[in-house]
């Protein structure tokens, strides 16, 4: 062995022990396994609530209908600024509406709407039957024993006359909500099978754009906008006829 | 609850109680704050519950726990460097920096490997912690940072090769390691 080669590895060796000695001063402490266990049923709960939908990966994903549209004027965030957010109400939620287009004769649009934390148990339960009217289906209302406190997001498909269709959402303190999820559903109707071609995220609202791939080689970039009572933007993109997402890439 | 779903709870305490302190550790040199650290590694271990019933029934559930934590890092990473170039006023919220030359050659404490280790990009920092502190081999550390071996050696060495270069480190290495 070189002299060379045999003081490389001395100070690999030493730095691995640098490193230990390093990592020694972090102070262990108790492992909080039921803090931990609490947020996963949340983080799971969460989770499902998607389940309707396919859960995409928000980092990086193409002949593209450009699908943020419906917004009065085309620039980010017109939408947002034009619903007001009118004060506190759990009973009424603020409603955004980021896309629509046409598919095949059929008309559709992807609604957010945000509903203010309950104070309380009696406005939790106010809450619950104002979204049950609202159309979100019971498999996917919160929990009442969470909902105090908490602010309920969703984004939802209306395809043709069927009924509003939950694609994601998410409850929890507004603190710590935290943009950067996405899903993919077909855009069709309710019980449709097909190719997965309506894309919905949230974006930080310091994102500028989002280019969207689809599985023919294609892209798409989109416009995040904003949705009243909303600490995120949304994107809302639709592959073309004949092909489906890839993958998703914030540009920021 | 099923007894089933109670046992598996039950081994997922269990694992988590036991990998605590290295994953800390870990989290640790990734992060250089206490804090951090515990988030991240609490972060982790929360997905690694929400998807246990796979996890723990994988071969190697460190494996899928170091893959998530990497993952996470190097998320944060991202972020706190965008919000770090955006113009706006979140001062203090970056920690981990980019790779800057005079902070390298100014460290010289005794938290000077830390320092050193923030200062490395974060996919060298990774490689170096996985490699040289987890003692893990080259393609376990590529299976946990989601890349090929080969990216790993040239991050692992670009890594070691900057905090060689740094005159304090060099000197406790010389004289057998941090008193």
């Amino acid at each position: 062995m070189s002299a060379d080669r045999e003081n490389h590895d001395m100070t690999q060796t030493d730095i691995a022990l640098l490193l230990a000695d390093a990592a020694d001063e972090v102070e262990i402490g108790i492992a909080p396994v039921q803090a931990v266990m609490r947020a996963g049923r949340r983080r799971r709960a969460r989770r499902w609530a998607v389940a309707a939908a396919t859960a995409v990966v928000l980092a990086g994903s193409t002949g593209a209908t450009l699908a943020v549209t419906g917004l009065p004027g085309g620039g980010r965030h017109d939408k947002g600024a034009t619903v007001a957010t009118q004060g506190r109400h759990a009973d009424r939620p603020h409603l955004t509406e980021v896309a629509r287009g046409t598919d095949h004769g059929t008309g559709w649009r992807v609604e957010i709407s945000v509903w203010d934390p309950p104070r309380d148990k009696a406005e939790a339960d106010r809450q619950l039957e104002a979204m049950r009217r609202y159309g979100i289906d019971a498999r996917v209302l919160p929990e009442r024993s969470h909902l105090v406190g908490m602010t309920s997001h969703y984004a939802s498909l209306y395809y043709g006359d069927e009924p509003l269709r939950p694609i994601m959402f998410d409850t929890g303190e507004r603190r710590d909500y935290v943009a950067g999820s996405a899903a993919v559903i077909p855009l069709a109707g309710k019980n449709v099978d097909g190719a997965l071609r309506l894309v919905v995220g949230t974006v930080d609202k310091t994102a500028r754009q989002v280019r969207l791939t689809w599985k023919n080689g294609d892209s798409t970039v989109v416009l995040p906008h904003a949705a009243a009572g909303s600490p995120a933007d949304y994107f809302v993109g639709v592959a073309p006829a004949g092909t489906s997402y890839l993958t998703s890439k914030v540009i920021m | 609850m099923g007894e089933r779903k109670q046992a598996r709870n039950e081994e997922f305490q269990s694992f988590m109680t036991g990998r605590w302190p290295r994953l800390m550790r870990t989290a640790y040199l990734l992060t250089g704050e206490q804090h951090a650290a515990e988030d991240l590694v609490q972060s982790t271990l929360e997905r690694a519950f929400v998807a246990w019933r796979r996890v723990g029934a994988a071969d190697d559930p460190e494996a899928y726990v170091r893959r998530v934590m990497m993952n996470l890092h190097a998320r944060r990473h991202r972020r706190s460097l965008k919000e770090f170039l955006a113009p706006r006023d979140d001062s203090g919220l970056v920690r981990e920096v980019a790779d800057t030359g005079d902070r390298i050659a100014q460290a010289d404490d005794r938290s000077a490997l830390l320092t050193a280790l923030a200062a490395l990009p974060t996919r060298q920092r990774e490689a170096v912690v996985l490699r040289y502190w987890e003692d893990l081999t080259e393609t376990q550390v590529a299976e946990a940072m989601g890349c090929s071996v080969g990216t790993v050696k040239s991050n692992a060495a670009k890594g070691i090769a900057k905090l060689r270069a740094i005159p304090g480190l060099a000197d406790m290495v010389t004289h057998g390691g941090r008193k």
